[in-house]
């Protein structure tokens, strides 16, 4: 009878010499309890090495789910003839027998003997001790793992932490030895460190001159711009650095070669940062960007911790310092950490950026959960939160317009000014509050007087009929103010091209004609500028404060 | 991308501003995000504070005396802690510096055994376990810090996505040999196991005693021993505790793993016992006849 054994290095066949003793299921573990008695108890037939780890993978593989691989078919056909063979797996000698006619037995007093040569191994195989086995089995344990794991090897995020760290190592890097050049060649050319303030155009044009007195006969148009290159030219004519000699500016030009090839690398590495996260992350890289999400992942470690966090800590991340002294002192936590680079953060501004900080940490959170624990490998969770944040962007802002332009009840919210206060981040003027100026009533009219009269002196004498007009609905725009609603601007200039038309429709005069001319073609011109934010309201808007806005662009578009 | 991402400092410089609108009155804010936060681990455990270590009577396990007493194992990878547990280095009179990971018994059975008072755990530096019901690896990295380089630990888990932390787990440690199988059949990881010295099993299933006894048929050495910690509601949850330990017993015994003594998880966990045997002991009065 035949034994079939497997381990981590191969397939082992054992004769059983002994046959009579496997009756005594009981008295077969004593057997086996030292080597002499093993080796008279069985020996060893066939080994069948395995050639790599791959093979072995796949032999393994298809052990554990029963079915004998073809190399373990092959070893078995070549020495199991006419015998009956003992194996572990009942269902795996089931198939044996099936495909390749070898009777195939499983009982207790196979599991004792398998356990006996198991106890005996290294004495049993004199190839295999147990110092090769040991790491044999580590090797085939963690293949088989990820086997199993459905482990892709490039969905690894530590490819994402180390490009990143890479990344900042290298603009460091970067800059010290453009530093450096710079430094170095001011010794014998210090005014070109003034003119080209770029390190990488810098090291370009040192190693294409050299020695300053070759600057006059050289052509720079590939690496500057052509004022930078007059100027270098006549700089280097008068220059007081000293000279230096051939060696040593054979050591600088070195050195601006290395300051360009980092240079390159660095972009090099920056697209493939970039491919990776839109593997492994590409929810989050449509959401966030490439390189802050990059830097999310490499604060937490890995995708998987950074997936564990909730939204809030995802807002502050980076932020810790800050965090902790805020806490410790029972002040206000930081608003945002790393998640202030994000464009959608950087769009926002005054009081909605840590509002919309807020909002993508929230679906930051979200999406790197479905990137970490998901199956779907595309973007579209992403992008679909991206639009949201988007369009809850601008409903924020139009609700500030809203609140500052006036509401349907009563006058704008004048804003009291506070000098202690701070204006958003940094007193960004944002355009509404240019428009609050032009809504003023006692600004209008004086806009529209004088408005007026450029209107007059640039439009041609064949609309002199025209001219009686607009006094008239000047007029009638002065009465319909006191009544009208401030709306936004947008609404307004949608709303021009309605009342345009309305308009023309309610002036039922042979000079109306003349009106509509002058309406269109101003408003080809109008339509180029306007956003495209078709709103269906009626037409309450005076058609003066219309037209005067309209004056006040001619006006602008004239200057 | 032209602007240089200084991440962190731009974001603290804003966050500063944040926080120098003018101090409000407001309260603590709850609970620390992340791991950066004191861990409610052994209490009284902060950072510098003196500990002196002597080594338990289990061999490889040590004890931390602080404020409060807990149990040590010394860490094999050195400066890294597994599931950010607090680790305490000390230095010996050469000027080495050891480095000692503390074992938290609300988190581990075997903590919480070892604590109880078992007599002996069998899990010694240089000996073969085989583990079941491994799950992320935090006990399971205990244990490979007790047995050391020249042992192995066998860690057996089911589930993938524990799986998952105990490959990761494994990665670091060479002595821990990750086997993503169902514990259920020890014939689908024969090839990767030899025979070992001890199963430790905390696999929370009814038939957890089959369990054992199949894998000690396959890999538990004659005079081996076992482990097994038992979950009384996860075996039947009708029948009182006790009742449950002594049935369970009863099949051990059935299947050769003789109990050599019972204690009971309080006060770390409710309704567990933890029983630990011989396999196949070699009865005191035939001696072992070699044919």
């Amino acid at each position: 009878m035949l034994l079939l054994f497997e381990t981590p290095g191969g397939f082992a066949i054992f004769k059983v010499l002994d046959e009579g003793k496997l009756s005594n299921v009981e008295d077969l573990g004593n057997v086996f309890s030292s080597a002499e008695s093993a080796r008279k108890m069985v020996k060893l037939k066939a080994f069948d090495k395995f050639d790599n780890t791959s093979e072995a993978l796949e032999a393994v593989a298809k052990l554990v789910e029963g079915t004998p691989s073809k190399g373990l078919r092959k070893f078995l056909k070549a020495n199991c003839k006419d015998e009956t063979l003992a194996v572990a797996d009942s269902k795996l000698g089931n198939i044996i027998k099936e495909k390749l006619t070898i009777d195939c037995i499983h009982n207790n007093a196979v599991m004792e003997l398998l356990r006996g040569v198991r106890s005996q191994l290294s004495e049993l195989i004199s190839g295999l001790g147990e110092q090769d086995l040991a790491p044999m089995s580590l090797g085939l344990s963690h293949s088989l793992a990820r086997y199993k794991l459905k482990f892709s090897s490039d969905k690894v995020d530590t490819m994402i932490i180390q490009a990143i760290g890479l990344l900042d190592d290298l603009d460091k890097e970067l800059n010290t030895y453009a530093m450096r050049v710079r430094e170095w060649y001011g010794w014998h050319f210090p005014e070109l460190a003034k003119i080209i303030s770029d390190n990488i155009l810098y090291a370009k044009s040192v190693k294409l001159m050299g020695n300053r007195i070759n600057a006059a006969k050289l052509d720079f148009s590939e690496i500057l711009a052509d004022e930078v290159e007059a100027e270098l030219k006549e700089a280097s004519v008068i220059s007081m650095g000293t000279e230096v000699s051939d060696l040593d500016l054979i050591h600088i030009r070195e050195l601006c070669d290395q300051v360009l090839s980092l240079a390159e690398y660095r972009a090099q590495l920056y697209d493939y940062l970039k491919s990776r996260m839109n593997t492994i992350a590409p929810n989050l890289t449509a959401l966030v960007g490439e390189l802050v999400g990059a830097r999310l992942i490499s604060h937490s470690g890995s995708l998987l911790n950074l997936s564990k966090q909730p939204g809030s800590t995802v807002q502050i991340l980076g932020a810790e310092k800050a965090l902790f002294r805020a806490l410790k002192t029972k002040h206000n936590t930081p608003k945002y950490g790393l998640i202030f680079h994000a464009s959608v953060v950087g769009q926002a501004g005054g009081k909605n950026k840590p509002r919309i900080a807020r909002s993508l940490a929230a679906k930051a959170a979200l999406s790197i959960r479905c990137d970490a624990l998901g199956d779907a490998g595309d973007n579209s969770m992403g992008v679909e939160n991206r639009l949201k944040l988007e369009a809850r962007l601008r409903s924020l802002e139009g609700k500030d317009l809203g609140r500052l332009a006036g509401s349907a009840k009563g006058k704008p919210k004048i804003e009291v000014y506070n000098k202690d206060k701070k204006m958003g981040s940094g007193g960004l003027i944002t355009p509404a509050k240019v428009r609050l100026l032009s809504l003023q009533p006692l600004v209008l009219s004086a806009i529209v007087t004088y408005l007026y009269c450029c209107f007059v002196q640039t439009y041609n004498t064949a609309a002199d009929s025209l001219l009686v007009q607009t006094p008239a609905s000047a007029e009638d725009g002065v009465k319909e103010k006191k009544e009208k609603k401030k709306k936004k601007k947008k609404k307004a200039e949608a709303e021009e091209e309605e009342e345009a038309k309305s308009e023309e429709s309610s002036k039922k005069k042979k000079k109306k004609a003349k009106t509509e001319v002058e309406f269109e073609v101003e408003e080809p011109a109008k339509k180029e500028k306007k956003k495209k934010r078709k709103h269906e309201e009626e037409e309450t808007e005076e058609p003066a404060k219309k037209k005067e806005k309209k004056e006040k662009k001619k006006k602008k578009s004239e200057a | 991308m032209r602007s240089p991402l200084r991440g962190r400092g731009r974001g603290e410089g804003s966050a500063m501003r944040g926080g120098g609108r003018g101090p409000r009155g407001r309260g603590p804010r709850g609970r620390v995000p992340g791991g950066r936060g004191p861990r409610s681990g052994p209490g009284g455990m902060k950072g510098g504070n003196k500990v002196i270590v002597t080594p338990h009577r289990h061999e490889g396990v040590f004890i931390g005396k602080g404020k409060d007493e807990v149990i040590l194992t010394k860490n094999l990878v050195p400066g890294e802690s597994v599931y950010n547990e607090k680790r305490i280095s000390v230095q010996n009179e050469d000027g080495t510096k050891v480095e000692y990971r503390v074992w938290n018994p609300f988190r581990s059975k075997l903590a919480a055994a070892i604590f109880g008072g078992l007599d002996d755990i069998w899990i010694k530096p240089g000996a073969k376990v085989l583990y079941l019901g491994a799950a992320s690896g935090t006990s399971v990295s205990h244990v490979s810090d007790i047995v050391g380089p020249e042992g192995c630990v066998y860690a057996v888990e089911f589930s993938p996505r524990s799986g998952r932390d105990l490959v990761n787990m494994a990665k670091k440690r060479r002595n821990v040999v990750p086997i993503i199988e169902d514990a259920r059949h020890p014939a689908k990881y024969r090839m990767l196991v030899s025979m070992v010295d001890v199963i430790f099993a905390d696999v929370a299933q009814p038939d957890q005693a089959r369990i054992v006894g199949l894998n000690a048929s396959f890999f538990l050495k004659a005079g081996g021993h076992y482990m097994i910690s038992i979950k009384a509601k996860c075996i039947d949850a009708t029948m009182p505790a006790e009742t449950v330990f002594s049935n369970e017993v009863k099949k051990l015994q059935a299947d050769e793993l003789k109990p050599a003594e019972q204690i009971t998880l309080e006060p770390y966990e409710r309704d567990h016992a933890c029983v630990v045997g011989g396999y196949r002991m070699p009865k005191k009065q035939k001696t072992a006849t070699a044919s």
